[in-house]
């Protein structure tokens, strides 16, 4: 059961708009995630609830609170509660699918968010594990396609089938650890995924940058 | 980052430290930050949560979008001013301050989670009643948040605090037992008598399950802080009188998780068992969604 709290704000914090820290910031917080990810304009959301998200996401607001963080407000925005109205009225279809069955990655607060527009598809599988507090276990990006363990911080980078080596050098050389590995290779582009026990340095992603084709620390 | 109540109390106890310190030195090292920087985003915490508390006690109080809870914390207030309460002023501020916070988070307004917004009130409830009682510094509440988030961290490590993986007991009951901790420390008790309040608190809570009416964060959520924040007060005295718990914190924390992991679905923050499912629950949440839920 062992959860993935590491700073004192994921206990006291966040500050956030209610009523659920795992319905409504967390999911904020998943939104997020899309958000980084996508860095495009949007226009179409669909998103796939499970179990405990998928019996009670109205009541708690997680439907325009993961819209909103896909929008990239924060979880104390006050407009959070207006995401999915401005979303509709910037032009994005936004979707809500309730599921019956089982979560597909293993956790009652679920949510698989897939963002399109004309040229791209993106598909992110997070959960809520509590206190605002998420993990991401799944990823569908450019043809790849990983399966995280969940636990962030987590750097995603696209580099050159070869480079991986060098990447963990410079993340491990400021006393960060990396606590598992994966990489998706199509055709000669790589995607390399590090989950790591703490965020590394701006200076650290800077350098990392500078090898890379695209990088996104989450 | 500690794995246990056992190891936290070692370490304050090899560096001659208290429980909040050593929380505001791990912090600085996990997100390389100052001491300023960490003790102002604690202090930014501290204000979201005073303010929030003020909020829902003035004027009219506040009133969720459902109209299910709201105005509570004010009835609370105009009954302390009459003076005539059964509880000392002291255990009806704290109800007061945990009815203010749960019914601002139930309005969707800003509050701040400890550690999630379900169970908000229960720290606050606990902070700004010994706050009045002992004249603490800001300083001094600061130091009691760091106290309580090292308690909150191992139990959300060791077991969980989401009502959807471990029922109630994992967000009132974990929060009324850091609050516990948090005031014995803050009340001059050492690191092993927090301890024993963490334990009595969070044993007293065991196998709270998590049956919001509607799905919401409101029935019974709100009034379950109060239980949280009055347990907490209890289970400090206690340990300060010198009273222990007898099973040790870390195997309480343990006891919580088995007992969620056995807790059945319709009682973990679905909306599908306990007060959810009464005929007046039910009758709730159709006028809220209609029939077809």
């Amino acid at each position: 059961m062992s959860g993935n709290y590491k700073s004192v704000f994921d206990i006291i914090g966040p500050v956030m708009v209610g009523p659920s820290s795992s319905h409504t910031a967390g999911a904020v917080a998943i939104g997020h995630v899309a958000h980084k990810l996508f860095s495009q304009k949007i226009t179409k959301i669909t998103v796939d609830y499970y179990e405990s998200f998928a019996q009670t996401h109205r009541g708690h607001g997680t439907d325009f609170a993961i819209v909103a963080g896909i929008l990239g407000m924060g979880t104390a925005d006050l407009r959070v509660s207006q995401a999915v109205k401005i979303a509709r009225e910037g032009g994005i279809k936004v979707k809500f699918i309730e599921h019956r069955t089982k979560s597909p990655i293993h956790h009652p607060n679920t949510a698989i968010i897939t963002l399109e527009n004309e040229n791209k598809k993106i598909q992110i599988a997070g959960c809520s594990i509590g206190g605002g507090t998420i993990e991401i276990r799944g990823l569908k990006l450019d043809g790849h396609e990983l399966s995280p363990k969940g636990p962030l911080p987590m750097v995603l980078c696209w580099i050159k089938d070869g480079q991986q080596e060098l990447i963990e050098q410079r993340l491990q050389a400021d006393d960060v650890v990396i606590k598992r590995t994966s990489q998706s290779v199509k055709a000669e582009h790589c995607l390399l995924e590090v989950e790591l026990d703490k965020k590394p340095n701006q200076d650290a992603l800077a350098e990392i940058a500078q090898l890379t084709h695209e990088l996104v620390c989450l | 980052m500690y794995q246990t109540v056992a190891s936290l109390l070692k370490k304050c106890d090899e560096l001659n430290l208290p429980i909040w310190e050593l929380m505001v030195r791990t912090e600085m090292n996990f997100e390389r930050a100052s001491r300023k920087a960490v003790w102002d985003k604690m202090k930014h915490q501290l204000h979201v949560m005073q303010k929030a508390a003020k909020r829902g006690a003035s004027g009219e109080g506040v009133h969720s979008p459902t109209g299910l809870t709201g105005g509570d914390a004010v009835k609370m207030r105009k009954y302390r001013e009459q003076g005539l309460g059964l509880s000392g002023d002291d255990v009806l501020l704290a109800v007061q301050n945990a009815l203010a916070t749960n019914e601002v988070n139930a309005a969707m307004g800003v509050i701040c989670a400890t550690p999630t917004a379900g169970s908000s009130g229960t720290i606050p409830g606990v902070l700004f009643s010994i706050k009045e009682k002992l004249d603490l510094t800001e300083e001094q509440m600061i130091q009691f948040l760091f106290t309580a988030s090292a308690f909150g961290l191992v139990t959300a490590n060791s077991a969980m605090i989401a009502g959807a993986v471990g029922g109630c007991q994992a967000e009132v009951g974990s929060a009324s037992a850091m609050a516990a901790a948090a005031a014995v420390e803050v009340c001059g008790g050492t690191p092993k008598q927090a301890s024993e309040a963490f334990a009595m608190a969070l044993s007293n809570l065991l196998g709270l399950v998590c049956d919001p009416v509607a799905g919401l964060v409101e029935i019974p959520c709100v009034k379950r802080n109060v239980a949280g924040a009055v347990n907490a007060l209890a289970c400090s005295d206690m340990a300060l009188a010198g009273i222990e718990n007898k099973i040790p914190a870390d195997e309480v924390i343990g006891a919580m998780r088995r007992i969620g992991e056995k807790m059945p679905m319709q009682l973990r923050e679905t909306g599908l068992g306990g007060l959810a499912t009464t005929p007046t629950g039910l009758k709730m949440k159709i006028k809220i969604f209609g029939e077809e839920v």
